[in-house]
């Protein structure tokens, strides 16, 4: 999934009304603010109320009330004369007082602003900072969003598409989905359509907690309604999600109907459905894929050799994987630790832990560290191996490293040394699993416990342990 | 080899978890070793072996074995001698299954 998200995020980054909704950053510009202010207004503000807020700026607004709120803002306003009072500063007073408030005071502290101040002029990002609360406000219902709106375009400033896209993530944020949908399309009519990011944006939540109807349903509504249609990154999106269900007739589908609207799959899209054969453990689509890639020109990258070196490794398939390795490296490519722990996986699981082992040093004769994956990818080859020497050896190195455990290479760890009649270690891994909070201390119980058990009815059937 | 999901079922198992988790009033012996009212038998299993832990009651020949003192005794059905390997099942039968 990690594919898609680039044009998502440039999608954010570009658009500057964003980030007027953060909560963080407008947190932030108040404290500087203050902070800028504390020197020059100490000595002839001593009896100034604001001085009793500056020990803790980071929160301006104490309580939802909206007297008091007014107070602190008068008094804020008295007490920064050096500072431009600039829309950016009640911007972030009135985002501070958003976080905490219900809508309606929101207005009405705005109301104030503009009263108090004349020459403040309440821009779009203004309204967006009360549009962003509207959507989040806990009331389930669609009446304050379109109060807000309506108020922006009294004011001149009709809703356009980062009001869209600020309402819609909004909106997804607080999980109500079908909330954005009607929004969207009340929107849609009303002459601001969601652009091509908010409208992925909003399929990809859709795929993530609705069915696959529902998505169907609001990309062809989309469409026949409004002229929106997928692009790319949409479908890509879209196959992800049904590959993910294991529905790759599905994905094949999409494939198809991507080609149809005239787009060629790009490599993301390959990576997707290669990914969703490597879920199925089937080997030989995996390198069909690979194959038709190379057919159509498009060049695989990293992401592309990886899931192939894992998917083979995974289905057994270690000397082809082996081979992918150098094809990879030749063609310019590093290979990094996930390449390293796939193939490591596909050894252990061919019974070659030593391999996998040497392919450790390998790996970091080459400078390419392991992560707590690759570590515990070996040990629990190590112990499955019953190599249980090189397999404590490398336990301790882990420790050593405060490399957390998982919960397989833990069991398998703690069953190969009660194997052996070390108790006592069994308790020590044990004991490092819960400190190091790799484990829940029930989940590291509960292993250890039922091997215990099991061991005194194997010792009890008086079978070899 | 034990098979791969058993210590998933318990986990998965609403009820064998509660039995591990749940606090339980305690009889009066076990009161005493923990000094406490109430404690789930995961509780109760870190409270010994951290106690034997902090007492080196480990046999320093035999690490799996606990040489048991008065206290600990007391809760162990009076054994002298423990084997870790043991102590879990000795402390579930502080705490009897809910007859239901």
């Amino acid at each position: 999934m990690g594919k898609i998200p680039p044009a998502l995020r440039t999608a954010i980054s570009s658009n500057t009304l964003l980030k007027t909704p953060a909560p963080t950053q407008a947190l932030k510009s108040p404290h500087q603010f203050l902070y800028k202010n504390e020197n020059p207004s100490k000595k002839s503000a001593a009896a100034n109320k604001s001085e009793k807020k500056t020990p803790a700026p980071a929160v301006i607004f104490k309580s939802p009330e909206l007297s008091e709120a007014i107070k602190i803002f008068n008094s804020l306003v008295t007490a920064t004369m050096q500072t431009p009072r600039d829309r950016t500063f009640h911007n972030s007073l009135l985002q501070s007082y958003a976080s905490i408030s219900t809508v309606d005071d929101s207005i009405s502290l705005l109301n104030h602003m503009v009263k108090a101040n004349p020459s403040f002029n309440p821009d779009r990002s203004t309204y967006h900072i009360l549009l962003a609360q509207s959507c989040q406000a806990p009331d389930n219902s669609l009446s304050s969003i379109s109060k807000t709106l309506s108020l922006m375009t009294t004011n001149g400033y009709p809703p356009n598409q980062g009001t869209t896209d600020i309402a819609v993530r909004s909106l997804c944020s607080v999980n109500r989905l079908d909330d954005a949908i009607e929004l969207v399309k009340g929107l849609s009519l009303n002459s601001s359509p969601p652009d091509i990011f908010t409208y992925n944006f909003l399929v990809k939540c859709l795929c993530k907690c609705r069915s696959l109807t529902t998505v169907y349903n609001f990309v062809d509504q989309m469409r026949a309604s409004f002229g929106i249609k997928p692009n790319l990154v949409t479908y890509t999106i879209l196959i992800d999600n049904v590959c993910n269900t294991k529905n790759l007739r599905e994905a094949m589908r999409l494939v198809s109907a991507l080609s149809d609207s005239g787009f060629k799959p790009d490599c993301f899209v390959y990576n997707t459905i290669m990914k969703g054969y490597c879920n199925l453990s089937r080997g030989v689509e995996v390198i069909g894929v690979y194959n038709k890639m190379k057919e159509e020109g498009v060049e695989p990258d990293l992401v592309t050799y990886n899931t192939l070196i894992f998917g083979l490794s995974k289905c057994g398939r270690v000397g082809e994987a082996k081979k992918f390795l150098k094809v990879m490296v030749e063609a310019g490519f590093l290979p990094d630790a996930v390449t390293y722990t796939s193939l490591m996986n596909g050894m252990c699981r061919e019974g070659d832990a030593l391999g996998a082992l040497a392919l450790l040093e390998e790996m970091e004769g080459k400078g390419c560290s392991p992560n707590s994956c690759t570590y515990n990818t070996l040990l629990y080859g190590l112990c499955k191996s019953r190599l249980m020497e090189k397999g404590i050896e490398l336990y301790r190195a882990m420790k050593e490293g405060g490399v957390k455990l998982e919960t397989a290479a833990y069991a398998t760890l703690v069953r190969a040394l009660c194997r052996h009649g070390k108790v006592a270690e069994a308790y020590e891994v044990f004991d490092y699993a819960v400190e190091s909070k790799s484990l829940t201390d029930v989940a590291a119980y509960t292993t250890l416990e039922s091997t215990l058990k099991w061991l005194k009815k194997a010792k009890e059937q008086g079978h070899a342990v | 080899m034990l098979p791969q999901g058993v210590k998933k079922t318990v986990i998965d198992n609403p009820k064998k978890l509660a039995n591990l988790i749940d606090l339980v009033n305690l009889p009066s012996t076990l009161r005493e070793f923990v000094g406490q009212s109430r404690i789930s038998r995961l509780g109760c299993f870190m409270r010994v072996w951290s106690y034997i832990k902090t007492n080196n009651l480990q046999d320093p020949n035999n690490k799996n074995v606990v040489n048991c003192d008065q206290k600990l005794r007391s809760i162990l059905m009076g054994k002298s001698r423990v084997e870790l390997a043991e102590l879990p099942a000795l402390i579930k039968l502080h705490f009897p299954k809910d007859p239901k």
